[in-house]
């Protein structure tokens, strides 16, 4: 064969459907954040120690969390980046519009911090340690994404 | 605070189900070797073997090296599509990737000619219609993309129809 092989693309589209129960806890958690637009965090009856997102019992203490505490919605920027090569979201196939800011927030009254995306009017005036707030989508369905982002306080 | 339980628990609180889907595209490149055989499938209807040059087995799909001895591999052979039904299975558990609905009934088929096993789809016939052993021939699809699924599947070969 002298002539040049010819070259498939062999492609795929794969869906893996799956269910979970957010159970007790999360629940609570996504329903306030749906219908009060409240976000609480569930505190450990023997340190205190408040958890964002909630858990049932406390890592280091292994005693239960009793206590609903409410969080945020202000916190603390502890950490960031500017995504500019971005992954396919798993839930939708697609991938989110780039540049796009994601950070770790640590919430006023909470001890451990969330991940989620932040505002970006303009990526230099971002900071470590700057003051942001939750800002909540008009239609929220229970779920983090109820939170559209963080942005700065003004 | 107490735990709630059983009924309680179902009439005083709202528990979220999270549905999801997972979705995973991929694109490979088939490379020259498997390539070509698509683009027989595709374009000729045929169905192509590759054969090793030293220990003589003829692969189908085609590889560029020789499981058994190494050797590089370009000796292209045709066949006449036509085989034999070496194993089967009915599949009744659907999963997401599966090319076909379920029930439907997976194959290995021996191509004349062929020293390896192809797995394909069994189709117009039913798990009663089919035994180890009986000869098989390719239906293909009417619009061919380069796929193996070009071959719609392997049916029963029936004299009549001849």
């Amino acid at each position: 064969m002298t002539q040049e092989p010819k070259l498939l693309e062999v492609s795929s589209q794969a869906n893996y459907p799956y269910n979970y129960s957010a159970g007790r806890l999360l629940s609570f958690f996504f329903r306030a954040l749906r219908d009060q637009q409240k976000i609480y965090g569930r505190k450990c009856s023997k340190c205190g120690k408040v958890y964002i997102p909630p858990r049932p019992v406390c890592g280091p203490c292994f005693a239960e969390t009793n206590e609903w505490v409410e969080v945020g919605p202000k916190g603390t920027l502890e950490c960031f980046t500017v995504v500019y090569f971005t992954f396919l979201d798993p839930m939708t196939g697609k991938k989110r519009p780039v540049p796009y800011g994601y950070g770790l927030i640590k919430l006023d009254r909470a001890d451990t911090r969330i991940q989620h995306f932040l505002s970006l009017n303009d990526p230099r005036k971002i900071r470590v340690g700057m003051r942001v707030e939750a800002v909540f989508n008009e239609e929220r369905e229970g779920k983090l994404s109820d939170i559209k982002w963080f942005r700065p306080v003004e | 605070m107490p735990w709630l339980k059983g009924e309680a628990l179902k009439q005083q609180e709202e528990i979220l189900v999270f549905k999801q889907v997972l979705q995973v595209p991929y694109l490979y490149s088939a490379g020259p070797v498997v390539s070509r055989f698509l683009l027989a499938l595709r374009d000729e209807q045929k169905l192509l073997g590759i054969k090793c040059p030293k220990c003589r087995l003829v692969f189908v799909p085609p590889r560029s090296t020789c499981g058994k001895c190494f050797s590089d591999l370009s000796q292209w052979v045709e066949l006449s599509g036509k085989g034999t039904l070496e194993t089967f299975t009915v599949v009744n558990y659907p999963e997401p990737i599966q090319p076909a609905k379920t029930p439907f009934i997976l194959g290995v088929i021996k191509l004349d000619g062929a020293d390896t096993g192809l797995p394909h789809l069994i189709g117009e016939a039913e798990e009663k219609d089919l035994v180890m052993g009986m000869r098989l021939e390719p239906v293909f699809q009417e619009k061919r993309t380069g796929h193996i699924l070009d071959i719609k599947y392997f049916r029963p070969v029936n004299k009549d129809r001849a």
